[in-house]
């Protein structure tokens, strides 16, 4: 019987096995997952697992098909495309008709040789060590102030710690631009965090670790320490398979890698212009395109692009974000007030690419899509 | 074996991935919230569990 085998097992791989169900295959399907659980939504880690604020359960998924093999615990260690076979850690080699490459990412760390106690927010696992340390802690540090790290630091600041973020870069300023990453800083400082900027870089200090050390704000301590500093695509088990690896897999707009070959979520990337490789490492890109790669294996049929979307939540602002990071310039308010954190935000272009946000304003996000596509303002919409 | 999907209205936030993901079975009402349009039955279940699972507040329940 044809075998398609999804390698990696989070919301991607998932998406994608509902969708060939969905889409009618009734071949096989296998899931390998590194991670000892089947796949989890990491949605909730970062907004509540972290704090003891929300249940492990939170993270549950809607089972899968019961036709749908998972394997846990199972690292690919390479790829051997001549044979159709994927190599796990144990030896042993897993043959496909079909391979989803769906491995995801790993939390980028910044702790030098040796040195212990780096806590990181990524897996499971990951939020529980955070949660089992909480109850003890007074006083957090949170080094990088992306969308993870100050969603982290928002949600230690509510359970009521001494907060402090620290940067090279002014907090989110690189994603969202200066704008909508002003409108953000200020509510988070308004909520009591702390915000560093340390242009020469951040290092961990102390084994285990203990704190950070930076060139414009010497030596800074704390109880709990986390690192929010990124992630890097898991592609080391496909260095020697010969697919286009630029950071992560490259994938065309129908996540397709090569004859048979599709991948999905954050171990990919995306070739905008001529040499420049980007990422889209959120969950409704995961979502995507696991949707696109499962259609692309069964029908091989062009898929229709859509619109990045994406949100955060953090320090009382719930933004949901169209278009193509970072936002450049002032926006048109087209409703509400950015003063009192609820509007609705446009930044227009002159072709269709612009880009446009909610800002603790109730909008359907097909709304906001056409908004962001130049549509005149859309009716209905409400703080 | 029949399946009822039940939409917490609540939680949904209007992410509208499950619409994204099985547009068969779900659409966004005017308010941005998530609904079933049509019944859940056999040759649909697939694409509401798909449906569900994507919905990154976990606000689709299956239940079997």
């Amino acid at each position: 019987m044809p075998h398609i085998l999804i390698v990696g097992g989070s919301i991607a791989a998932a998406t994608a096995a509902g969708t060939l169900r969905a889409d009618g295959w009734d071949g096989a399907i296998t899931i390998l997952g590194e991670e000892e659980h089947p796949p989890y939504s990491r949605v909730p880690l970062s907004k509540g697992v972290i704090a003891g604020l929300l249940p492990v359960a939170a993270t549950e998924l809607p089972p899968l098909p019961g036709d749908v093999e998972v394997r846990t615990g199972q690292r690919a260690v390479a790829l051997h495309g001549e044979l159709r076979a994927v190599e796990l850690a144990d030896g042993s080699r897993v043959p496909y008709d079909g391979l989803v490459i769906s491995t995801g990412a790993s939390a980028r760390r910044l702790a030098g040789a040796g040195q212990q106690g780096e806590l990181v927010v990524r897996t499971l696992e990951d939020a529980e060590a955070i949660a089992a340390r909480v109850g003890e802690a007074r006083t957090a540090i949170i080094v990088g102030a992306g969308f993870l790290g100050m969603e982290v630091a928002s949600t230690l600041v509510r359970l009521g710690l001494d907060v402090t973020v620290v940067d090279r870069d002014p907090p989110l300023q690189r994603l969202l631009g200066t704008y909508l990453a002003g409108v953000l800083v200020a509510a988070a400082v308004e909520s009591g965090l702390r915000v560093l900027i340390a242009p020469d870089g951040v290092a961990l200090a102390g084994n285990p670790v203990s704190g950070v050390s930076t060139r414009e704000h010497g030596e800074l301590s704390a109880d709990l320490v986390v690192s929010a500093v990124g992630d890097l695509p898991n592609v080391e088990w496909l260095r020697t398979s010969g697919l286009p690896v630029q950071g992560g897999v490259v994938i065309d707009s129908r996540c397709a890698v090569a004859p048979d070959i599709v991948a999905a979520g954050d171990v990919t990337v995306q070739e905008l212009v001529p040499g420049v490789f980007r990422r889209s490492p959120h969950w409704t890109s995961a979502v995507n395109q696991g949707r696109v790669a499962a259609r692309t294996l069964l029908h091989a049929e062009s898929a229709s692009p859509t619109a990045s979307y994406f949100w955060t939540e953090q320090f009382g602002c719930d933004v949901k974000l169209v278009g193509e990071l970072p936002f450049d310039g002032e926006p048109r308010v087209v409703d509400g007030d950015v003063t009192k954190r609820s509007a609705l935000l446009h930044w227009p272009r002159d072709d269709d690419f612009g880009a446009a946000a909610s800002l603790n304003y109730r909008l359907p996000i097909v709304k906001l899509k056409a908004l962001a596509a130049g549509a005149a303002a859309p009716a209905g919409g409400h703080p | 074996m029949g399946v009822e999907i039940v939409i917490n209205k609540a939680a949904c936030e209007g992410h509208g991935l499950c619409e994204l993901t099985a547009p068969q079975v779900y659409g966004l009402d005017e308010e941005g919230q998530a609904v079933l349009k049509q019944p859940v039955n056999e040759s649909n279940q697939a694409a509401a569990e798909a449906g569900a699972r994507v919905c990154p507040v976990a606000a689709i329940e299956i239940r079997r």
